[in-house]
Parts: structure tokens; sequence; C-alpha cells
């Protein structure tokens, strides 16, 4: 089937992008997509056409990633699977630079499956119904977990604010 | 948020935003936000959302891609390294896309017919003892998943991952371990609004063959069953056969 370990090539460098997003771990991200790719080499023959090629691999991707924090969650007891820390921007950052710390630090205090949906639209750039297909949930799900995110992101990013101008 | 001359809804402004609104709309979703400052400066905050996730993480997509992660040569690893038993099991399910274009692959790998048939009559016999209790049908019920989860991990000496069947309808009601032939099995339960229940049984794989998807069915009750290198699997219930291949094919790719 080389057509399709093709248009699963194609597919990479989104599912790099997301993942890292997700993850917020550059080597992590790779072993999540890693794992995803061996799992669609093995799983190739029960592909069908139903949907697009792109929607079947994040859709593996993130069945993985779940699994994953499942997994670390149990073994860390109550303890909720978290992702690195961003690293604290300096003192002298510029007001654009801390307004992406914000956000980076803003988007992994979001509920995972709030940050799943925002992500595939804004950064993926998935159609609503596409995004819906990939999470296995109602178009309007979609959209309520998507506007939830938005607003906490807003809060997050605003309590985030002073705090860290008054390092300056 | 809909006061304004049209009738603007939270839902406009999320798609005004992600771009997804048709021209007409968008010039209407304009109008409003021209009127509404509060809207605006939510409209604003959420693109300055969009324009920092992207730049925080749209670089990645242009990084070279490593060399693990090239699909090509993980499909040739692969190729490589899959023994005749694995080359069988993926002959099934050619044979079984090809002759059926479906899944059912008809004795394809007859010398495991005499396991294939404790698997399913386990599985079936597992199921009609417990799908019809109503106080007690499960040990451990679905508010414990995950240390069912873990209890059924340990037991079955391998990770076991609870297949989420919510999307086709089917909510977790519980699992419980039961004997098999000796060794241990887990039985996960599974219940639709009418109340119509499907049972997942799974037994370890003792011998680390693949065998491709397999239907039986008897006395009303039809089975999907399978197994990888770690499990065998047989889902098993009382509702058409499409029906049960969609539940099984969601349960299959679940499942590690």
């Amino acid at each position: 089937m080389p057509a399709l370990l093709d248009d699963i090539e194609a597919c990479v460098p989104a599912l790099r992008r997301y993942a890292r997003a997700l993850t917020h771990d550059a080597d992590r991200a790779d072993d999540l997509v890693q794992d995803c790719l061996e799992r669609a080499v093995r799983k190739r023959f029960l592909w069908r056409p139903t949907g697009t090629v792109r929607a079947w691999l994040f859709k593996m991707l993130l069945n993985i990633h779940r699994n994953d924090l499942r997994r670390e969650r149990r073994a860390r007891g109550a303890f909720v699977a978290g992702v690195p820390p961003v690293e604290p921007s300096a003192p002298a950052a510029q007001p654009s630079r801390l307004a992406l710390a914000e956000t980076a630090r803003a988007m992994q205090g979001l509920p995972p499956e709030q940050r799943e949906a925002l992500l595939l639209v804004v950064l993926e750039g998935l159609s609503y119904s596409e995004a819906a297909t990939v999470l296995s949930i109602p178009v309007g799900t979609l959209m309520s977990r998507i506007g939830r995110a938005r607003a906490a992101l807003r809060r997050l990013a605003d309590s985030e604010a002073p705090r860290l101008r008054s390092v300056k | 948020m809909s006061r304004g001359s049209a009738k603007i809804h939270e839902a406009d402004l999320l798609a005004y935003v992600d771009g997804v609104l048709d021209e007409h709309r968008r010039s209407e979703v304009e109008a409003y936000l021209s009127a509404n400052p509060e809207s605006a400066e939510t409209v604003e905050a959420w693109q300055r959302q969009n324009g920092a996730i992207r730049e925080l993480y749209g670089h990645v997509a242009e990084e070279a891609v490593p060399t693990r992660l090239d699909i090509h040569r993980i499909a040739e690893r692969r190729r490589r390294g899959s023994g005749p038993v694995r080359l069988a099991a993926a002959a099934a399910v050619l044979l079984a896309l090809g002759v059926a274009g479906g899944w059912f692959a008809r004795d394809a790998l007859a010398p495991f017919a005499g396991e294939q048939a404790v698997l399913v009559s386990e599985a079936m016999a597992a199921h009609r003892l417990y799908s019809s209790e109503v106080v007690h049908p499960v040990e451990v019920a679905a508010p414990q998943e995950a240390h069912l989860a873990t209890w059924l991990s340990k037991r079955l000496d391998r990770p076991l991952n609870i297949p989420d069947l919510r999307s086709a309808g089917f909510d977790l009601v519980g699992g419980r371990l039961l004997p098999a032939g000796g060794r241990p099995a887990a039985q996960f339960m599974y219940e639709d609004a009418s109340g119509l229940r499907v049972t997942l049984y799974i037994v370890p794989t003792p011998d680390k063959r693949e065998m491709a998807f397999r239907y039986a069915s008897s006395d009303r009750l039809h089975s999907f069953y399978w197994r990888d290198a770690m499990i065998s699997c047989a889902l098993v219930g009382d509702l058409p056969r499409e029906q049960l291949r969609v539940l099984a094919l969601d349960t299959y790719r679940q499942l590690e």
C-alpha cells in the first residue's frame, strides 16, 4: 500500500505539531507520533477510506495519548499526569513573549478534552465537522468545548498577567 | 450575546474567529461587532489566542522530520520483522478484505481452530451467565474503572485498556475476573440505553501468535473474536452482526 504510506507521510509534520502542543515536550511528542505511526502500519489493512487519512491518524494519536495519560495517572496514584512546566520567561522578555508564555501555561491548565478540541481547530485547521469526527463527539459538543477552552484561556491569561508583570 | 440587528450567538463568534463562516454571515457578524464593543473585545482576545497558539507551535511542522518517524522505514522494519505467523495473520486479513469485502476470514488459520472454539464458547457461556444478572452483573462497577483496569491487568499480567464504546451508545457497566481452564480471564460488560448488553472476554494469548478477525454465532448470540500477540478477545452480544462488527472494530482499535 505505497499510496497510503505516502498519505501518512504527508501528515507527519502536522502530527508532530499537534503532539508537541498536546504534550509540550519535544521528545514525548515524537514518541507519541512514533507509536501512532507504528500502529498505523500495523493496522493499515483495516483502514477504510470512509474518512480522511489525516482524521484516522489524529484519532489514533489521541487514543494513544489518552492511554498514556491514563497509565501515568494510574502509576502515580491520585496525581493527574502533568506536563513539564514551561520555562519561566525571563524578566526582560518582550511583551509578546510574555503573552506566549502565558498562553502556553494557560493551555496546560485546560482540561485535556478542551485542549484536544481547540488545537485541532486552531493549530491544525480542521473544520468543526472533521474535528468532531476525530474526537467522536457531535459538532455541538465540539463547539462548546472550544468555547469553554477560550473562556478559560482568557481567564487564566488574565490572572497570570499581573503576577508576571510584577516580576519586572 | 444576541443584542443587535442580526441574531448573533456565541457559536457565530467562535465560527467567525475560526474562519468557518460564509461571506454573508461573516459580514453580519462584523456589523454586530462594530455595534457591540464588548463582543468585539472578546473576539479580539480569541484572535490573539489563535495567534499565540500558532506562534508557539506552528514552527514544529517546518522542522525536518527525524528518521525514526520515517513511515517507509517503519513499514520496512515491520516487514522484515514479521515471521510466518504474522504473515499468515496479515494474509488472513487480506483474504477477508478481498473475499468477503469485510472482516470475516473463514478458517484461514485452521491450526488454531480448537483454541478459538474454546475462546468463543467460554466467552458465550460467560455472557449468558452474567449478562442476564440484574443485581450483580459485575464484580467491579464502572465508577471504579481505573481500579478495574489495574486489577485485571495485574491478574492477566498484561496492560489492559478498557475500551470506551460510548460513541456507539454503549456504557461500561463494569467487569469481573473469571476462570478459563485454570487461567484467569477478564470480562467487561457494556450496556446501551435500552439495557442491551454486550460483553468483551479477554484471555492472555499464550504463544504470541496473532489471528485475524473471525465471526461465530450460536443460539442467538453472535461473536467477533481475534487475537494479537498479547491478548485474545471475543466480543459477544445478541445484536445484529453488522452492529456488533462495528463495535468489535472500535474495541479492536482501542485495545493495544
